[in-house]
C-alpha cells in the first residue's frame, strides 16, 4: 500500500500545533516514515505539495491571504483535519471580533496601518469543510499520536467528548469551582489535558473548547450565584473563542443584550 | 538589466515571511523581508482583562517562545502592582526561562538551521547522512521541554506560572531528574563544537553591526537583567524601551520596524555573546573556545556558534540552578498574594531570538487599559534586510540558487519568529 501523503500547514497562529508535532522528539522519525510528507514548511524546505490524503492545518482565517491558502489546500486533500483550538474554534485571536478590525488596527499600528487587511477571525469550518477536529491549545501528543495511528489503519480517531470536570473527579482533584469558589470552566470544557490546570490548582479556562452541548446557562447560572462580575463571565467564556457568541446568548437570554466587555462595563456605569 | 531573488515563503522558520531583492545595472535597488503572517491584535484584545487573565492570553503571541512571554507578562504585571517574589520562586522561574531556551536553540541549531549546512532539506534526511547528531540534538530538545512541563506544567503555553509565583511546586525527584538529564545534555552538545567548527560559513561585508541584549549588574551572563545595553554606547533602564525601539510601520511588512539612532540593530544570542560573553566561564568559555569564535563579528551566521554556546550555559545553569533549588527544598509555597491596583509596569527578558519587552497600564480595578509587546524578531527586521542587502552585494557572481539560499540562510540565522513579529 502506498505511504499515505500527508502536509503539515499553519495559517495565522502561534504555530504550537506544528511545534507540538515536532515536540514529539521520541516519535517524529517514526511518524515521518509511515507517511509521504509532501509539505511542512516549517520544518522543511522541500515542499512538493500537489495532491495529498490528509492535510492538518492549524491556525485560524485572520486575512484574505490564510482563506485563500485554505481553500487551496482544501481543493487538493481529501481528508481536512484542523489541529489546535484556532484552527477549531477561532482560538484567543477570535476573542473580540465585536471590535471592528478598522479600529482594532489603529489602535495597534496607529494611522500608517491603513495597508494591513484583516478580517474577523474565525475557525476552518467557518469557510472549508473540516472531516476532523482536535483541538487543544495547543493539542495534546497523545491525541495526534493516537490519531495518526488511527489514520494510519484506516479509521477517523475517536476523541474525547466528556468534560474537563469529569477528568478532574477521576484525578480527585478539589473542585475549583465549588469548594474554592473559581471561575472554572471545566464543566463546559472538552478533556484530553488529563485536567492538567486544576492539577495544578489553577482553574480551567477552556482552551480545549467546549464539549458537544455544552450546559453553559446552567455553569454562568452558578458562577452568578457566587457573585461573579458578568464582565469577567463573557470573558472567561470568550477567552478561547469557544462560540462565545452563541453562549453569551444564553448568558443575556432573559436581559438586555450585552454582547461585549466593552458594552458591559457601560452598561454597568449607566 | 533587473535580476530579481524571491521567496514566496521562507522555509524552516516559524510564521509566514518572503523574501524580494531586486538588483538592476549590478546595484542592489530593493531588500525586503515580507512578513505576510496575519496580525491577531493581541495588544487590542487584552483591553479590559483583569491583570490575572493577559499572561494566560498574551502567551499565546507565540509556541516556541511561550515560556518567556507568559513570565515577561508575569514581570510587568507585578512590576506594576508591586509584588515581590520569593527567592525560590525567582529560581524556578530562571529555570523555566531555561527549558523554553534549551528547546528553542535545540530546534532551531539541529532541526532548522544545520540542514543549510549539510546540503539537506530538513532535519528528517539529516537524519540518514548524521544519525548521532540528530538523536544527540532531539534528546537535548526533549530535555528543554521535560523542563518546561516539570516547572511550568506544560510544553507549550506553560499553565503553573503565575502572578506572584506557581500554581503547583515540582518535587525534589523531578529536580533532580531535570539536574541529572543537564549532565546528559552537556555530553551530548559536546560533538556538536567540532562539527559547527568545521562549517563553511558563506561571508559577506559590513553586516549590522550594532548589538543590544539586557545586562545584569556587573559580573553575570543572564537572560535576565537590570538594564538595556547598546554596542553604540547607549544605555536604558528597562521602562526606557521604548527610546530603544522606536517601533515604525513599513508598508511591506504586517510586523513593525526598529531602529536606534536611524539604525538597524541586532538583538539576540550573537549580541549577548558580543555585549556579555566575557562574562562566561566554565563550558561556555570552552565552548567559544572550541568553536574558534572571534568577536565581535558582523556576520550574522554566527548567531548560529552562538546559540550553541548559549545551549552549553543554559544546560550548564540549568544544572545549577537544580542544585540551587535541591539544597533550599522544594516546600510548597503559595502565590503571592496580589492586590488590584493602576499603575504601569515592565517586564524585559532576554527570549531566544533576543530581548523581549511587556508593558501594561492597568487602571484601578487592576484592568488592562494599555498593552505593549515588543518582540526580539520585530526588532531584527531592519537588521535582516541590512543584512541580506550586504550579502546580496558581496555575492553578486553567484548564480540565483545559490544567492537565494545564501539570503535564507541570513534570515534562518537569525532564528525568526515571525508570529511573534506580528502578534
Amino acid at each position: 500500500m502506498a505511504k499515505p501523503r500527508i502536509g503539515i500547514y499553519g495559517l495565522t497562529g502561534c504555530a504550537g500545533d506544528q511545534l507540538a508535532i515536532l515536540n514529539c522528539e521520541d516519535e517524529l522519525l517514526d511518524i515521518v516514515n509511515a507517511v509521504d510528507l509532501r509539505s511542512f514548511s516549517m520544518a522543511s524546505s522541500s515542499n512538493p505539495e500537489g495532491e495529498i490524503d490528509v492535510a492538518f492545518v492549524e491556525g485560524a482565517v485572520c486575512q484574505q491571504r490564510d482563506l485563500d491558502e485554505l481553500k487551496e489546500i482544501r481543493s487538493r486533500s481529501k481528508l481536512l483535519i484542523a489541529i489546535g483550538t484556532c484552527a477549531v474554534w477561532g482560538g484567543v485571536a477570535a476573542a473580540r471580533n465585536d471590535i471592528d478590525r478598522e479600529k482594532l488596527k489603529e489602535k495597534v499600528y496607529g494611522p500608517s496601518g491603513s495597508f494591513l487587511e484583516s478580517l474577523p477571525v474565525k475557525p476552518l469550518g467557518e469557510h472549508v469543510k473540516v472531516d476532523l477536529a482536535i483541538s487543544g491549545c495547543p493539542i495534546e501528543k497523545e491525541e495526534l499520536i493516537n490519531s495518526v495511528a488511527s489514520l494510519l489503519r484506516g479509521d477517523l480517531p475517536l476523541l474525547v467528548s466528556f468534560p474537563v470536570c469529569t477528568s478532574c473527579k477521576m484525578h480527585e482533584y478539589e473542585c475549583l469551582l465549588v469548594k474554592r469558589g473559581q471561575l472554572c470552566l471545566g464543566p463546559i470544557t472538552r478533556a484530553g489535558c488529563e485536567a492538567r490546570c486544576p492539577g495544578l490548582n489553577r482553574v480551567c479556562r477552556g482552551c480545549r473548547g467546549p464539549v458537544d452541548e455544552p450546559n453553559a446557562a446552567s455553569e454562568v447560572a452558578l458562577l452568578k450565584e457566587r457573585g461573579f462580575d458578568r464582565r469577567d463571565i463573557i470573558n472567561a467564556l470568550a477567552t478561547f473563542a469557544a462560540p462565545a457568541e452563541k453562549l453569551a446568548e444564553q448568558i443575556v437570554g432573559k436581559e438586555p443584550a450585552c454582547q461585549s466587555a466593552q458594552d458591559a462595563s457601560q452598561a454597568e456605569k449607566e | 538589466m533587473t535580476r530579481k531573488i524571491q521567496v514566496n515563503r521562507v522555509a524552516r522558520v516559524e510564521g509566514y515571511g518572503g523574501i524580494q531583492v531586486e538588483i538592476a545595472d549590478g546595484r542592489v535597488k530593493d531588500v525586503k523581508m515580507n512578513i505576510l503572517e496575519g496580525a491577531r491584535f493581541l495588544e487590542g484584545l487584552v483591553g479590559g482583562r483583569r491583570f490575572d487573565e493577559v499572561p494566560d492570553i498574551i502567551c499565546r503571541i507565540c509556541a516556541i517562545c511561550s515560556a518567556v512571554h507568559k513570565l515577561t507578562a508575569i514581570q510587568a504585571m507585578e512590576d506594576a502592582l508591586g509584588v515581590q517574589v520569593s527567592e525560590r520562586t525567582a529560581l524556578l522561574r530562571e529555570l523555566l526561562v531555561q527549558g523554553g531556551n534549551i528547546e528553542s536553540h535545540a530546534l532551531h541549531i539541529y532541526c532548522l538551521a544545520l540542514p543549510d549546512f549539510a546540503g539537506v532539506a530538513s532535519v528528517i534526511e539529516l537524519n540518514s547522512t548524521h544519525p548521532d547528531t540528530v538523536a544527540e540534538g532531539l534528546r537535548i530538545k526533549k530535555l528543554g521541554n521535560q523542563i518546561q512541563e516539570t516547572v511550568g506544567g506544560r510544553a507549550i503555553h506553560p499553565e503553573n506560572a503565575v502572578i506572584g509565583g506557581f500554581g503547583r511546586l515540582p518535587v525534589a525527584d523531578d529536580i533532580k531528574r531535570l539536574r541529572d538529564g543537564m549532565a546528559q545534555g552537556l555530553d551530548d552538545v559536546q560533538a556538536l563544537l567540532p562539527f559547527v567548527r568545521g562549517l563553511e560559513m558563506p561571508d559577506y561585508r559590513e553586516g549590522s553591526s550594532v548589538y543590544v541584549a539586557l545586562r545584569n549588574g556587573d559580573k553575570d551572563f543572564s537572560f535576565y537583567g537590570d538594564r538595556i545595553v547598546c554596542s553604540d554606547g547607549a544605555e536604558y533602564p528597562l521602562s526606557g524601551y521604548k527610546e530603544l525601539t522606536n517601533e515604525f510601520v513599513v508598508p511591506h511588512s504586517n510586523a513593525k520596524h526598529s531602529r536606534h539612532n536611524g539604525k538597524p540593530f541586532v538583538v539576540g544570542a550573537l549580541a549577548r555573546l558580543t555585549l556579555n560573553g566575557d562574562r562566561l566561564g566554565g563550558a561556555a568559555r570552552r565552548a567559544i573556545d572550541a568553536l574558534g569564535l572571534v568577536l565581535p563579528t558582523t556576520n550574522i551566521l554566527y548567531n548560529n556558534h552562538a546559540q550553541v554556546v548559549e545551549l552549553v550555559w543554559a544546560l550548564e545553569r540549568g544544572r545549577d540552578i537544580c542544585e540551587r533549588l535541591l539544597e533550599m527544598g522544594l516546600e510548597q509555597e503559595k502565590p503571592v498574594e496580589v492586590k488590584a491596583r493602576a499603575g504601569v509596569g515592565t517586564g524585559a527578558i532576554e527570549a531566544p531570538r533576543g530581548t523581549l519587552y511587556h508593558q501594561y497600564e492597568l487602571d484601578e480595578e487592576g484592568r488592562v487599559v494599555k498593552a505593549d509587546v515588543v518582540t526580539p524578531t520585530a526588532q531584527n527586521l531592519s537588521a535582516f534586510e541590512h543584512d541580506m542587502r550586504a550579502m546580496v552585494e558581496s555575492n553578486q557572481g553567484d548564480d540565483d540558487a545559490t544567492l537565494r539560499l545564501k539570503v535564507e540562510m541570513v534570515v534562518r540565522a537569525y532564528d525568526p519568529c515571525i508570529s511573534c513579529s506580528v502578534h
